[in-house]
């Protein structure tokens, strides 16, 4: 090796190591990152003490990584990689062709045991009419889409557990399965479509006795065309064509009431900015909410409905409001009262506990149904 | 700090790097000194008063023991107070808890979990080991032992000393550096443009070992050990769970050594090398001869051959080979499994010595192969699974317990195809055969587009970064 290319190779090692360095010093600090749906950890505050329990120099790992440049990029490059020696599961998430599916992990079934108790104690408090509305994810319904083999827990399970204990279901994995040619879930995020909403609505109105919707009542809006949702972020496979996100029910007539703060303010059924933003789902109702009520003056029975829900029921509920005058949207994790009295309360007869699978078995707050 | 980390490759060592080469060369130990207990109190702080006290205590035992080498009483005397030295340092962080836990199930007897000394009450269970602590120890027990064989001369200076018992690159993971291997380079040494870009190089292959290859199929094995505690392994499952750690821990800890050896260069050692493609190997003698080779021969130089080897009749060789691999699984880990781990190997290679030799002489290479890779991946079976029930049932499938094959197996198999396949070519000396066929050209165009491409991909996966366990860390 001659000197001149041994001072070649060493000045390519330290000018690789030591310019991210100083790209990283000259770089201004993130204080979120939208692509990971997270706020960045910050330079931490040097004091002895943190420096002899050992959680200062944790915080400066953290902050060295989560401020690293070009974050995306690097990461995005590693599912790269992993795709170029045949790997198909990305953090969790497998990449079928040009769809993004999340993986669902065999839960917890002492879990699993007690949030189906939950739904029946909540049956056996209150007089309003209780159905439990399963929706299987994408792992189950687009099963075969899923690379030869690959494991992910076999959602009908629960189907068939809450269906031993007696609880009235709605048929969400039927009705899904029977349009599961159909883009009914996100290619890049693990909600369902407006459409996946839509015959998910009608499943819920037959269950409850009411008119089902026709599509052709709808005019459809094309909201996006550039939505790379949660699984873009989680899985690191970001050259796919983005998701396109659909608005169907009009918001003439409807009003939209949220407790965001504890306090009633008039929301919209579409939040538009979050169109600009990564987490365009949002746009449904807001986002994450403790409670929301939507009101239909065109529906005048003064039929209410009650979810209990996840974040599926963003896209749902706009299609519920056009059979019901009022449908109230109750989120265990941010709303914290019996839902039993919030019935009683609001002359409410029709509860629909309403989760997806994976939510319904990982989630903790079910256990305040049962209060 | 591990090397395979952002803040490591991306902070601390350019920065180090700086330091180093800006100081004049008389400074050269002593920022050593300075970077090296940096480095080692990152994780822990307290611990670094472990690192002054040990550097203190062998380095004024070295001197003794060089005082007073006319008067061969004293100066075993002084060995000897130094091997006690670091033997209860090790015992006391690293095997207390078991020998306490132990002693409870065998004789009741409950040992206090502290002691209150002038008021001050010292915990004495469940203490976080020292990181590298395993390494350090048997170095500074070299050093004393080296210099009373005559082997190196006792080092004058402390912060030549300090250099040497805290020096960054092998501290944390080995190789386990005996003093005389580095005791004239720590006392005048060359910094050359092309040790370092031969370090650099070595580095960078390290890295990509570690964290692309180890990495890549650690959570195979992680997979299948989840398995085998749900009751669904299968014996096909169980082997490639085998064959994933068994690659893991390879790539893991040779790349560590790599980066160890190349960070060393850079800096003006030569470190032995640690692994010489033990996967090679056609028995498992030769094995042990290819596997952490700084490990075995440092049992060999300061246990086996001081014990009196093989020069004392069948039994005595044969309680030696038992000692020596009952301390070298012991070494490994407190536990019960890593004991049995060692005597595992102690059968296999007394068979080897005393059964299976004019057998294996006769073997085709194939057969020998296989044979050597069995052995070692059911050892790794034993050396992976602390809790023994868990290891039996997972040993039991692989051998037939469990049913043969599934649609899950398929998936796997498939999707760690590739994985396989690079780890296997990368096993063998394919790879390097290769290189050295290549023209001069070639090699000078090519090596800084794979040094590249190893240290871009890398960082890659560190700031992806969900996976990033560190096997022998806590060794």
């Amino acid at each position: 090796m001659t000197n001149a290319y041994s001072r070649f190779l060493s000045a390519l090692f330290c000018l690789f190591l030591g310019g991210l360095l100083v790209w990283h010093v000259l770089l201004p600090d993130r204080a979120r990152s939208d692509v990971e749906n997270r706020t960045l950890a910050q330079r931490p505050e040097f004091s002895w003490s943190a420096l002899v329990d050992g959680s200062y120099t944790e915080a400066v790992e953290a902050y060295f990584a989560d401020q690293f440049p070009l974050r995306d990029q690097w990461t995005g490059l590693k599912a790269r990689a992993e795709q170029a020696i045949g790997k198909t599961e990305f953090n969790g998430v497998y990449l079928c062709g040009d769809t993004l599916i999340s993986k669902v992990e065999a839960p917890d079934a002492a879990l699993v045991e007690k949030n189906l108790s939950y739904v029946q104690r909540l049956r056996e408090k209150t007089d309003a009419n209780v159905y439990l509305g399963l929706i299987p994810s994408a792992a189950e319904i687009w099963r075969e889409m899923l690379p030869v083999g690959a494991p992910s827990w076999d959602q009908t399970a629960l189907l068939a557990a809450a269906a031993e204990l007696g609880l009235p279901q709605a048929d969400l994995q039927s009705a899904l399965a029977a349009h599961a040619g159909e883009p009914i879930f996100y290619r890049t995020d693990h909600h369902w479509t407006s459409l996946g909403a839509f015959y998910g609505a009608n499943t819920l109105l037959e269950t409850l006795g009411k008119e089902p919707l026709s599509r052709e009542d709808f005019t459809l809006e094309i909201a996006s065309e550039d939505f790379n949702g949660t699984l873009y972020s989680q899985s690191g496979v970001h050259w796919l064509t983005p998701d396109t996100l659909e608005f169907w029910v009009e918001d003439t007539g409807l009003s939209l009431t949220s407790w965001r703060t504890g306090a009633p303010e008039a929301g919209s059924l579409y939040e538009r900015s979050y169109l600009k933003e990564k987490d365009k789902y949002s746009a449904f109702l807001g986002g994450n909410q403790p409670l929301c009520v939507i009101k239909n003056e065109a529906v005048t029975d003064g039929s209410k409905l009650l979810l209990v829900r996840d974040s599926y029921s963003d896209s749902l509920a706009p299609f519920l409001s056009q059979r019901f005058s009022e449908v109230h949207l109750l989120d265990l994790r941010y709303y914290r009262l019996p839902a039993a009295q919030y019935a009683v309360e609001n002359g409410i007869a029709d509860i629909v506990v309403l989760y997806s699978i994976p939510n319904f078995i990982t989630d903790k707050n079910l256990v305040f149904l049962a209060q | 700090m591990v090397f395979s980390s952002l803040t490591f490759l991306f902070a601390y060592l350019p920065v180090t790097l700086l330091l180093y080469f800006l100081v004049p060369l008389k400074w050269r130990n002593l920022v050593l000194l300075v970077v090296s207990l940096f480095f080692y109190g990152w994780g822990e702080p307290v611990y670094i008063t472990i690192m002054f006290v040990s550097i203190f205590i062998d380095y004024t035992h070295g001197l003794l023991v060089e005082k007073y080498r006319d008067n061969d009483r004293k100066a075993r005397w002084f060995v000897g107070q130094s091997v006690v030295f670091n033997l209860l340092l090790l015992g006391f962080f690293k095997y207390w808890d078991f020998l306490a836990d132990n002693l409870l199930l065998l004789t009741g007897v409950q040992l206090p979990a502290s002691i209150t000394l002038a008021g001050i009450t010292i915990p004495l269970r469940n203490i976080p080991l020292p990181i590298g602590i395993s390494f350090f120890t048997f170095q500074t027990m070299s050093y004393t032992i080296d210099v009373y064989r005559r082997d190196a001369p006792a080092q004058r200076s402390i912060i030549r000393f300090g250099a040497f018992v805290t020096m960054f690159p092998q501290l944390i993971a080995g190789p386990i550096v005996k003093y005389k291997t580095v005791a004239a380079a720590l006392d005048h040494r060359v910094n050359t443009a092309e040790d370092f870009a031969l370090g650099a190089r070595r580095f960078c292959v390290g890295l990509a070992k570690k964290v692309l290859l180890a990495n890549a199929i650690g959570a195979l094995w992680d997979a299948q050990l989840a398995a085998a505690e749900a009751g669904a392994l299968t014996a096909a499952g169980g082997w490639m769970g085998l064959a994933a750690y068994g690659f893991q821990i390879y790539f893991d800890f040779s790349g560590y050594s790599d980066m160890a050896i190349g960070l060393g260069r850079i800096f003006g050692f030569r470190f032995l090398e640690n692994f010489d493609y033990p996967y090679l190997s056609a028995s498992v003698t030769e094995f042990w001869r290819r596997w952490h080779m700084s490990l075995t021969s440092w049992f060999r130089e300061y246990l086996y051959i001081p014990l009196g080897g093989n020069r004392g009749g069948t039994a005595k060789t044969l309680r030696n080979i038992l000692i020596v691999w009952f301390c070298t699984g012991f070494w490994h880990g407190a536990s019960w499994n890593f004991i049995l781990w060692g005597l595992y190997f102690a059968g296999w290679l007394i068979l080897e010595k005393y059964v299976l030799k004019s057998a294996l002489a006769r073997t085709p290479g194939w057969v020998k192969h296989l044979y050597t890779l069995l052995v070692v991946f059911v050892g790794w079976g034993i050396f992976a699974m602390e809790d023994l029930g868990v290891c039996g049932g997972y040993l039991a499938a692989c051998f037939g317990g469990a049913p043969l094959w599934s649609a899950a197996d398929g998936y796997t198999l498939k999707s760690y195809a590739v994985t396989f396949l690079v780890l296997i070519v990368a096993s063998t000396h394919l790879g390097k055969q290769c290189w050295q066929r290549l023209p001069d050209r070639a090699q000078n165009v090519l090596a800084p587009a794979l040094m590249l491409l190893a240290l871009a991909i890398s960082t890659a996966y560190l700031v992806d970064g969900s996976y990033n366990p560190f096997l022998y860390f806590r060794f």
